[in-house]
């Protein structure tokens, strides 16, 4: 094809198994293989990117049908390429930043990675799937009469995407997921509802709903546990909010969402290069290429982050969705802002290393730059010790919904639970209460660091137009801090 | 690679012949659908370099699913199933095997859809937008650019600049057929240009938007001039400090504050979840009487519009709020059926399969509004509306609104980050500095404190929403609004 440039072509299998119920009563369930194919193509005299996707039908899986609607696939995204680098150039004169699009190098690569499990996702009869989701949403609602409503679904199953460029790599991935969510609601006669949603999954086979999982609990262990925090909820008193920051502990469940949204979101390259601006929003680290926090102090020098897809979690993978080989990327050292996670056109921008955090949420969406398995670094304190510290404050214990500033400078983050800290033991326990900081200050106020370490599921990070929805791993250890409290004002 | 809806219809009620003449088999229901969701995405950075236009991309679904009432010694088993890309007699077959396989007792299954009524909508879809070419698409969001530029360089500002956004356009096309008696089918096309821009070193960033049912009546440009215009004319905010203010939300926070709290708490399934501030409200006043709430799909050239649900259900009218009163709560046939009273019933007009904007065949039929209506008892201009704060917040955007403690807490926060203004004198004084306050509020305090309703709405929409809202603006009193992000200034 004339100028054409360069072209990738993914190619996906979904083989998945799910059911779910509530309140012990069946609500569905399915067995099902989703094959799919997407197809970026760089293409024009200026250079530009056109694009095209689509689901296949059983029947079209054979090879000759597939070859056509492949080509037909590929002649339209080098259509829209072509006419998109036309206009480009049309538009130069009127718009001098308007580049060609230069992918930064990285060596083709050819390889195989297979999913890892102890228990096949496909040896598991679907109907058994739905007898657990039965028995656990029926054993969660019959906890106490206040649980109003008992909500859990499960899924495993294997997904694998081949992904071949015109540079000549070919690599053919694979993954197995396994996940269960719940959610639960209790609510005393009169009372105000209490609300539990959470997950417990991994990349691994049926065997991390018998207990190889982050809790190290199987499925109806940890269900029943979410139950009875709920229902505990129900009589604890509302926390009052603050108008001045406070001590705060932060448990490592509490963190995989605060490092999420004040430290994944805004070192993601292509957020930081302006391209979510009018979506998921910009990055308040880079401001321009010349005016950005890169090398500068953003956090306490006690904290550290990054992101590594070579660990076991959510965001684990060995290339992204580009074929670059995925790697460690330290985002914050010493407090020092240090790297970006990047996909190839942003590296060329930036003229950074690409580092391979490129993905889609499937073949049919175009890869975005995403958060791999988002951490803060364990440093050395012991959570008891932490807590035992702090004479008068609270301790934040796991995360429930964000809000967060337009380029990350601020957050409000809801808690499943908050205790009062007194004179470092553990008091009272309160309900719909959160914290709240600018994200800079919450990070310079960091003072203390644990040595506990733990990666969770986050599956429900939502970005790009239209949106994706994407697994990563998010975590850390216990920290200490100064936030102001949110819940009831008086 | 299109599909019409002949083939869709010869297809469905091919699956129903087929079905009916399967053992055990009470009832089933076929669906199918074609549809293409086409996304150019709007990109431009003055001071990096960038595409202007990203990358234009679509993707593409068809297929065939089933719903099917199996007799059982238990009473009635339901069953789904469907197949991708296939809706022929095989594509048939394969997903009544899953259906079959897939039967469960689900005690509040009760029936099937009847039929309701006939569709008030008629050939409302866009016969040039269902053939659109891949250079026009390409054009189009060159156009959405085109207008943000050309507005900033006549106000003489060249660099700092951001333009983002989108245009997006939906094609779609889906049959349904029944054992009860459904037989019917829907097109429709819908085009949305959604720009966001930023005088960066200003620290000002502006919405414009732009929404048609049809290419002809479809301006992109203005989306784009819209959001320059707004961006520049908010150059020189002010931050404010943290307090209780009467405030009046703009269009965009209206939809934003109904999309993300207020018509998820007016839906059946936050009933069945007992997540709702509305459980067990029906008939009581829970909001100011200036307030009026519904939804219709059926309002001609409304992008929201549909001529049937994905139930094969005409759409129309469901009263949500009237006058401040709690009148209804948005039903799918499920949930409808479940819920059913001596005291109350709900018609299931809003049972749709839709994902990221299209009727899918892979999705059940959930509940999903269509246009949302916001009203007020006596509708006065946006000018009076100042007059009715007369000290106070302007918010024309807002961003990340969530219940932020569980919907049926009616808690939520979100940050002001665009077109905003402070209020003195019943008039604007000055633009507000984007991105330094954030909202800290309940709903149901929100909507028992209007105390007045603009008579000038447009239809609103928001990034990773299904629904449209022909928002108004409205006055809100005593709005907790909070000082943040200190260290950026």
């Amino acid at each position: 094809m004339k100028n054409c440039r360069y072209a990738d072509v993914r190619l996906g299998i979904h083989e998945v198994k799910y059911a779910h119920a509530e309140n012990g009563k069946a609500k569905g369930m399915d067995e099902d293989t989703a094959l799919s194919f997407g197809i970026r193509m760089l293409a024009g005299e200026m250079c530009a990117w056109g694009f095209y996707s689509q689901s296949i039908g059983g029947s079209e899986a054979r090879p000759k049908s597939f070859g056509e609607i492949l080509t037909l696939g590929v002649q339209k995204a080098y259509a829209r390429a072509i006419a998109n680098a036309h206009k480009k150039a049309e538009f130069k004169p009127f718009a001098p930043s308007l580049t060609e699009v230069t992918l930064a190098r990285v060596d083709p690569c050819r390889d195989i990675i297979n999913s890892v499990f102890d228990e096949d996702p496909r040896a598991v009869p679907v109907k058994d799937i739905l007898a657990l989701c039965i028995k656990i949403s029926g054993s969660m609602h019959s906890i106490g009469k206040d649980v109003r409503y008992a909500f859990l679904q499960v899924q495993t199953g294997i997904h694998r995407e081949v992904f071949c460029s015109s540079e000549g790599a070919c690599i053919d991935q694979a993954h197995a997921l396994t996940q269960g969510t719940l959610t639960v609601v209790a609510q005393k006669a009169g009372g105000v509802p209490e609300v539990c949603h959470d997950y417990l999954g991994d990349l691994r086979g049926w065997e991390v709903l018998q207990g190889k999982n982050i809790y190290r609990q199987p499925l109806a262990e940890f269900a029943g546990m979410r139950t009875h925090e709920t229902l505990e909820l129900t009589g604890a008193e509302f926390l009052p909010a603050t108008n001045e920051p406070v001590v705060v502990v932060t448990n490592p469940h509490f963190n995989a969402l605060l490092v999420h949204e004040i430290i994944g979101h805004p070192t993601e390259a292509d957020r930081a290069l302006k391209l979510e601006t009018a979506y998921a929003g910009r990055s308040w680290l880079l401001r321009d290429l010349q005016n950005n926090e890169l090398g500068k102090q953003i956090a306490s020098p006690l904290l550290n982050a990054y992101s590594d897809p070579s660990m076991n979690g959510y965001g684990h993978y060995k290339y992204d969705a580009e074929g670059t080989p995925a790697k460690r990327v330290n985002l914050i050292e010493n407090g020092i802002c240090k790297e970006f996670m990047n996909g190839r056109e942003q590296a060329a921008i930036l003229q950074h290393p690409p580092n391979g955090s490129m993905r889609a949420t499937d073949p049919h969406s175009v890869p975005l730059v995403r958060m791999t398995n988002t951490v803060f670094a364990k440093g050395d304190k012991s959570p008891a010790e932490i807590i035992a510290e702090v004479k008068d404050g609270y301790f934040i214990v796991n995360h429930r919904i964000p809000s967060i500033s337009e380029s990350r400078e601020n957050f409000r983050i809801s808690a499943q639970k908050v205790y009062k800290v007194e004179s470092g033991k553990i008091t009272k326990l309160y309900r719909q209460g959160g914290i709240t900081a600018d994200s800079k200050d919450f990070l310079m106020n960091i003072d203390a660091v644990g040595n506990d370490f733990s990666v969770f599921p986050i599956p429900n990070c939502g970005k790009g137009q239209p949106m994706q929805i994407m697994r990563v791993g998010n975590g850390g250890p216990t920290l200490r801090s100064r936030a102001k409290l949110t819940g009831l004002r008086t | 690679m299109m599909i019409d809806t002949g083939t869709l219809r010869t297809s469905v009620r091919n699956g129903i012949e087929f079905i009916k003449k399967q053992k055990d088999v009470i009832d089933a229901e076929v669906f199918a659908s074609w549809n293409e969701h086409i996304t150019v995405r709007v990109n431009y950075t003055s001071d990096i370099p960038c595409n202007g236009i990203h990358e234009p991309k679509s993707t593409q679904g068809c297929g065939i699913a089933l719903r099917v009432v199996f007799e059982s010694g238990k009473g009635i088993k339901v069953g789904l199933g469907n197949s991708a890309n296939d809706i022929t007699q095989r594509g048939i077959i394969d997903a009544f095997s899953k259906a079959k396989r897939n039967k469960i007792y689900d005690p509040d299954f009760l029936s099937l859809p009847v039929p309701i009524g006939e569709p008030v909508l008629k050939n409302y879809h866009d016969p040039e937008a269902m053939e659109i070419d891949d250079e026009t698409i390409v054009r189009l969001g060159w156009q959405g650019l085109k207008g943000a530029l050309e507005e900033y360089h006549q106000n003489r500002f060249s660099t700092s600049i951001i333009a983002g956004g989108d245009i997006t356009i939906i094609r779609e096309r889906m049959a349904i057929a029944s054992t009860k008696g459904i037989d019917n089918f829907d097109e429709s096309t819908i085009l949305t240009a959604n720009i966001t821009s930023m005088v960066e070193r200003e620290n000002v960033k502006g919405s414009g938007w732009n929404t048609s049912t049809h290419i002809s009546r479809f301006r992109p440009e203005d989306a784009g001039r819209e959001s320059a215009e707004s961006a520049i004319k908010t150059i020189g905010g002010e931050r404010i400090s943290s307090g209780t203010y009467d405030v009046v939300f703009g269009r965009q926070p209206v939809a934003d504050l109904c999309a993300n709290i207020l018509i998820p708490a007016l839906s059946l399934s936050a009933v069945n979840a007992s997540d709702t501030p509305f459980l067990g409200k029906l008939g009581q006043k829970v909001a100011s009487e200036a307030l009026t709430v519904y939804d219709d799909g059926a309002i001609k050239g409304a992008i929201g519009s549909k001529k049937i649900s994905c139930e094969g259900i005409p759409t129309g009218k469901t009263s949500l709020i009237h006058q401040g009163f709690l009148t209804g709560f948005l039903a799918n046939h499920y949930l409808a059926k479940k819920f059913d009273s001596r005291i109350a019933s709900f018609i299931p007009r809003n049972g749709f399969r839709f994902e990221k904007g299209k009727r899918s065949y892979t999705q059940q039929p959930g509940i999903f509004p269509t246009n949302i209506v916001i009203e007020g008892k006596e509708e006065i201009s946006s000018r009076s509306l100042l007059s009715e704060i007369n000290h106070g917040i302007y918010i024309g955007r807002i961003w990340y609104t969530y219940p932020i403690n569980g919907l049926a807490a009616g808690d939520f926060t979100s940050t002001i980050i665009a077109d905003s203004y402070v209020v003195k004198g019943g008039g604007i004084a000055h633009p507000l500095r984007p991105n330094t306050v954030r909202i800290n509020s309940n709903i149901m305090d929100i909507i028992k404190n209007i105390i007045a309703i603009s008579n000038d709405k447009r239809q609103t929409i928001l990034w990773g929403n299904e629904e449209v809202v022909l928002a108004p603006e409205i006055a809100v009193q005593g709005v907790q609004l909070d000082s943040i992000s200190g260290f950026i200034a």
